[in-house]
């Protein structure tokens, strides 16, 4: 654990280029509608004769950003030759097993089925319908590729995570960093040194709900 | 011995009370996991708990180096003595 305290503030934005700028605003501005926010127009300057372009930025809630470079005079090809699977920016052959391509991808947070839905429905609507709406039990998304190739999610709590999970997670990441410290780490043994973790820590842990409970009789006890 | 541990989050109650039909298997609560234990083995029935595969197949939270999982897959999860 650490004493480190938190101080960053979300999603500045995170980017990614482009080659179609026009399906690009299509999709995220005229879809799904988020707004244009932002844009530089700038000239290519530097030692890599970089070319000009135009960084363009759509709002995606909470004032966090997805953001385009498009680089003028440039195709696909700049970032090698097309894949069968991935995107403009990560280009995979067939060999490529699918859950690999599937791992990088955006996920934008709504607060409700309400809210799912409508973008759903936009969507639909759209050239890039949804590919897959998936509920597990504790959330709920929708997935499409957007024009660049990018995977990108729509998801929805169906309940608050609680704090025991937080406990959980991170006895997983303490016997994950055990694991792969020796060689061949393997699922069963996270497993048992995560069950190690548990003896140790779980016993001690209190969820931060009975502690304020503790806390409020406390206080009533000394009136 | 084997002791199987769960997190104690909504949808793995149902994974601890199908496990407590056996009656060989104990389940207590240490801190916020259920302690799923047995002298033998464990077995858990998927379709009895009710539990779709993102929940089931992520509902272990622990399993102590005298067990080891033999079975985990679409119809049930088996806990054994190594």
């Amino acid at each position: 654990m650490s004493e480190r305290d938190h101080r960053v503030q979300g999603v500045d934005h995170v980017a990614f280029p482009t080659f179609d700028p026009a399906a690009t605003v299509r999709f995220y501005r005229d879809v799904l509608g988020f707004p244009v926010v932002h844009s530089i127009c700038a000239a290519g300057w530097g030692p890599e004769d970089h070319p000009d372009f135009i960084h363009f930025f759509f709002d995606i809630g909470n004032e966090d950003r997805i953001a385009f470079f498009y680089y003028f005079g440039t195709d696909p090809s700049l970032g090698g030759d097309e894949g069968a699977k991935g995107d403009v920016y990560a280009r995979f052959g067939t060999d490529v097993p699918e859950y690999f391509v599937r791992s990088r991808h955006l996920a934008i947070h709504v607060d409700g089925e309400e809210d799912l839905l409508e973008y759903r429905r936009r969507l639909d609507a759209s050239d890039w319908p949804v590919e897959m709406q998936i509920q597990h039990e504790t959330i709920e998304s929708i997935y499409t590729h957007d024009p660049n190739g990018y995977m990108v999610e729509i998801t929805r709590a169906m309940r608050p995570v609680t704090p025991q999970e937080d406990l959980d997670a991170n006895l997983t990441i303490d016997a994950l960093l055990d694991v792969v410290a020796e060689p061949e780490p393997t699922f069963g043994k996270l497993l048992a040194r995560k069950a190690e973790l548990i003896v140790e820590r779980a016993a001690e842990w209190e969820s931060a709900e009975q502690a304020g409970r503790v806390g409020a009789a406390d206080r009533e006890l000394a009136r | 011995m084997t002791t199987l541990y769960v997190l104690d989050v909504p949808e793995n109650t149902a994974v601890a009370t199908v496990a407590a039909e056996d009656p060989a298997v104990t389940v207590g609560q240490l801190g916020p996991y259920f302690v799923i234990s047995a002298a033998g083995p464990i077995v858990v029935d998927r379709r009895a708990t009710g539990c779709r595969h993102a929940v089931w197949y992520s509902c272990v939270g622990g399993v102590a180096r005298d067990g080891r999982i033999t079975q985990h897959d679409k119809d049930a999860l088996r806990v054994e003595p190594v």
